[in-house]
């Protein structure tokens, strides 16, 4: 709100600088024309209007009433002084050329004196003032002078101006702050979607694997399984879509609820059954009676899935063994398989596979990857992660 | 290929692949792009209207005035008429269509306008001083102030410098220029494009003001997001993801895609696991103040912020709303003009020997101003910083550093956040 007054203010600034400025211009070109103004006096005229065309570039920068004082002062020094010497019957070429000064020149000031009972006063001081001179330079329609009527109209309509901003912008702050809270609702249920979503890890490990098996065309997968597969995959989208938690149908073994702990042995047999039906049969040794945490359980479970889908995909057996052991604080699982085996050395560094997917995953949650290969002696990975 | 499946336009989806770590960046929204008289410059248009009504008024008292002086009198009343018509038909429109006007309407209030300016010049060009009697060609620059919010701001100074020079061109034409007359016609011509102008200036400035302020209240949101947060738009593309994801799979499963697949969809399959590894695993890395940056117009022209160790969620409530408010200030630029302020945000590394009493933490933060001078700080951006923690600011070459230091909760004493 603060921020937006000084805005607010700073605007009207600026346009009361460039309309009084152009105001000021304007008469300085009309009087410095032969025969407007007495010649001894032009220079001292000139250089008034100088000092105030300094003040408007003042009230543009600061908001201090000062200034604005200022050029109401000089201004309506050079209104006054253009017409001297007084009395003598001044011609219509001088009014007409004090008109632009009266009403934008000094009366360009009216746009920031909208607010205030002080300013209000100074408003009123500058346009009867101005509107006075301008009407001593003479008449120039019957009784009327155009003149001074135009400055009059030139401090009204800047007064206007600077009322309607000032309003417009406090309806405008209203309805602003109304869609500043609609977006903040709106920010918290992306949060609480996008963490819903994000949330679902164990089902998008599984969709992940089966877009790479369809990313390599399906190929060593028989069609059916690779169909049960794939609508299995599609229910539980849908479920996660429509807002509710899907709950796999084989083995009941997937719980995408936020569970504090989860076992892992069950988890893990619903890998094993995953990858046999992609043509991989795994081996398990070792415990799988183990508690983890939910979110260090959804990293070693997919970095583990990522390894033997890679044995799968590259190794060119189809039977991988994995032992999984317990340290004190440490879990790990040794990933091996017989098959062709390469050089970690050649698999350049931004692919994405394996460090974005496993390594990186697995860094998040405090665990670590490494990988020991030799083209034609089989592959060993070994994840361990924090228990 | 049979099927009803049919995968959607791959330059949709290939134009969203991007490396990870310019996500959000490449498509954030634009919400301040709302039409800006959903924002109240319809009512600033009110207000012209009502000036253009008050000049009219003394308009037509002027040229009551000097009904004497021209020779014929009927083609200034008609052009009054017409304007008079032309400025209550655009009125009653504009407030009756819900502040819009077509092209076809402002073509035909364009002709009127100028019918208008002709019939003046008609009357008056006899009299050979074109300045000191143009009254309804006058008002039209005030009655075209009234488009100047519903038009674009080039058309309104088109049709104002059109404006300008019909008076020009009429004054040389019939009017002898002499020191006498000269003030006069210039005057004239200033009264005519002045409006124009100046209300272009003033709306310009408003609507901007008010997109700014737009921008910073939707940005202000992200202050309560928690430690790491998603953008604004990480739901909605993850759940297109899933969309495409089921859509395609179900392809898959009930056989309208034949296996094994052919290069299209296998390609699809291919890109989508990649966005969704993307966005699963990249999804929580960047910080509020990350977010507020790339979410808003104002800071993510000037303001980049470096924060490896996603430090800055570690602030609390009022130091995160002082630090954005100090960085807003620090971009602003009150000129408004371009340059070449540049506002770089670092924060940490932390120092493990400096944490403060009370097992707090210390985050450095440190704001690198470019193209700005010390004194012309605003000072509320001290005023800010001050809520943030404690600070000190030095000058070198053109650049204001300021160093900052924040005390933070620990994370390990509290509640692990989220």
């Amino acid at each position: 709100m603060e921020l937006i007054e000084k805005e607010r203010r700073r605007l009207l600034q600026s346009a009361a600088r460039t309309f009084g400025l152009s105001g000021v211009v304007i008469a300085a070109f009309c009087l410095a024309l032969p025969g407007v103004v007495d010649p001894d006096l032009l220079p001292s005229v000139l250089i008034v209007l100088a000092g105030q065309a300094g003040a408007l570039v003042m009230v543009g920068r600061s908001s201090h009433i000062g200034w604005v004082a200022l050029t109401i002062v000089l201004g309506c020094g050079a209104l006054a002084l253009a017409q001297l010497p007084w009395a003598q019957s001044s011609s219509l070429a001088l009014s007409a050329s004090l008109a632009p000064l009266g009403a934008a020149g000094v009366g360009a000031v009216g746009m920031v004196l909208s607010e205030g009972t002080g300013r209000w006063l100074l408003w009123a001081v500058g346009t009867l003032t101005s509107s006075l001179l301008v009407a001593t330079a003479g008449p120039t329609s019957g009784l009327f002078s155009t003149p001074a009527i135009a400055t009059l109209a030139g401090w009204v309509m800047t007064l206007i101006i600077g009322l309607w901003v000032t309003v417009g912008v406090q309806r405008a702050v209203l309805r602003i702050e109304n869609i500043g809270r609609a977006h903040h609702l709106e920010r918290q249920a992306s949060e609480t979607e996008a963490q819903r979503r994000q949330g679902a890890r164990l089902l998008h490990d599984t969709v992940l694997a089966t877009l790479t098996l369809l990313a390599h065309s399906g190929v060593g997968v028989s069609a059916e399984a690779l169909r049960q597969q794939a609508g299995e995959d599609a229910r539980l989208l849908r479920q996660l879509r429509l807002g509710s938690t899907p709950m796999p149908q084989f083995s009941g073994v997937y719980s995408l609820e936020p569970v504090a702990e989860t076992p892992l042995g069950t988890t893990l047999e619903s890998v094993k059954q995953r990858f046999l039906r992609m043509g991989l049969s795994v081996r398990w040794h070792g415990s799988g009676q183990v508690l983890l945490p939910s979110d260090v359980l959804d990293a070693f479970l997919l970095a583990l899935a990522e390894c033997l889908e890679n044995v799968r995909r590259h190794a060119g057996v189809d039977e991988a063994d994995v032992t999984i052991t317990q340290g004190d604080d440490t879990l790990r699982a040794v990933v091996t398989d017989a098959g062709v085996g390469f050089d970690p050395a050649d698999v350049a560094a931004e692919r994405l596979g394996f460090t974005e997917s496993v390594v990186a995953r697995l860094h998040d949650v405090g665990g670590n990857a490494r990988v020991f290969s030799t083209p034609g002696a089989g592959t060993t990975v070994i994840l361990e992660v924090p228990r | 290929m049979s099927g009803r499946y049919t995968p959607p336009d791959e330059s949709t989806l290939g134009g969203l692949v991007r490396p990870a770590g310019a996500r959000s960046s490449t498509r954030r929204g634009t919400p301040t792009s709302t039409h800006a008289s959903a924002l109240g410059s319809g009512f600033l248009g009110l207000g012209v209207a009502i000036i253009a009504a008050l000049q009219a008024m003394l308009g037509i008292a002027l040229f009551l005035l000097r009904l004497d002086a021209y020779p014929s009198v009927i083609p200034v009343v008609a052009a009054w008429l017409l304007l008079m018509v032309t400025f209550l038909g655009l009125t009653i429109t504009i407030s009756a269509s819900g502040e819009r006007l077509p092209d076809w309407l402002y073509a035909v209030f364009l002709a009127a306008l100028a019918a208008v300016v002709w019939l003046d010049f008609v009357a008056i060009a006899p009299l050979g001083d074109i300045g000191r009697h143009a009254t309804a060609s006058v008002s039209v620059g005030f009655v075209l102030l009234v488009i100047v919010t519903l038009r674009s701001r080039w058309e309104v100074l088109l049709a104002t410098a059109a404006l300008g020079i019909a008076f020009v061109v009429a004054i040389l034409m019939s009017t002898p220029l002499t020191p006498v007359t000269i003030p006069m016609q210039v005057v004239i011509v200033a009264l005519a494009v002045g409006p124009g102008i100046t209300g272009v200036l003033l709306v310009s400035g408003f609507e901007r003001m008010l997109k700014r302020e737009l921008d910073r209240v939707l940005v202000q949101s992200t202050v309560a997001a928690p430690r790491l947060a998603v953008g604004m738009l990480a739901s909605e593309e993850l759940a297109r993801l899933d969309l495409d994801a089921e859509e395609l799979l179900d392809a898959v499963a009930n056989g309208e895609a034949p296996l094994p697949l052919p290069a299209l969809y296998s390609s699809r399959a291919s890109t989508l696991a990649t966005e969704l590894r993307l966005h699963l695993i990249e999804g929580r890395r960047e910080t509020w103040l990350f977010h507020a940056i790339s979410e808003s117009e104002h800071l993510g022209r000037r303001v980049t912020v470096s924060d490896p160790a996603t430090l800055a969620g570690l602030l609390d409530d009022v130091q995160r709303d002082s630090l954005l408010a100090a960085l807003w200030l620090l971009a602003a630029d009150p000129a408004g003009a371009s340059s070449t302020r540049l506002v770089t945000t670092a924060l940490g590394p932390l120092d493990p020997n400096r944490a403060s009493t009370g097992g707090r933490l210390v985050i450095p933060v440190r704001l690198e101003v470019t193209g700005m001078k010390r004194n012309r700080v605003d000072p509320g951006v001290w005023e800010a910083l001050d809520r943030v923690g404690r600070y000190s600011d030095s000058t070198a070459s053109g650049t204001v550093v300021i160093e900052l230091d924040c005390a933070v909760d620990n994370p390990v004493d509290a509640a692990r956040p989220q």
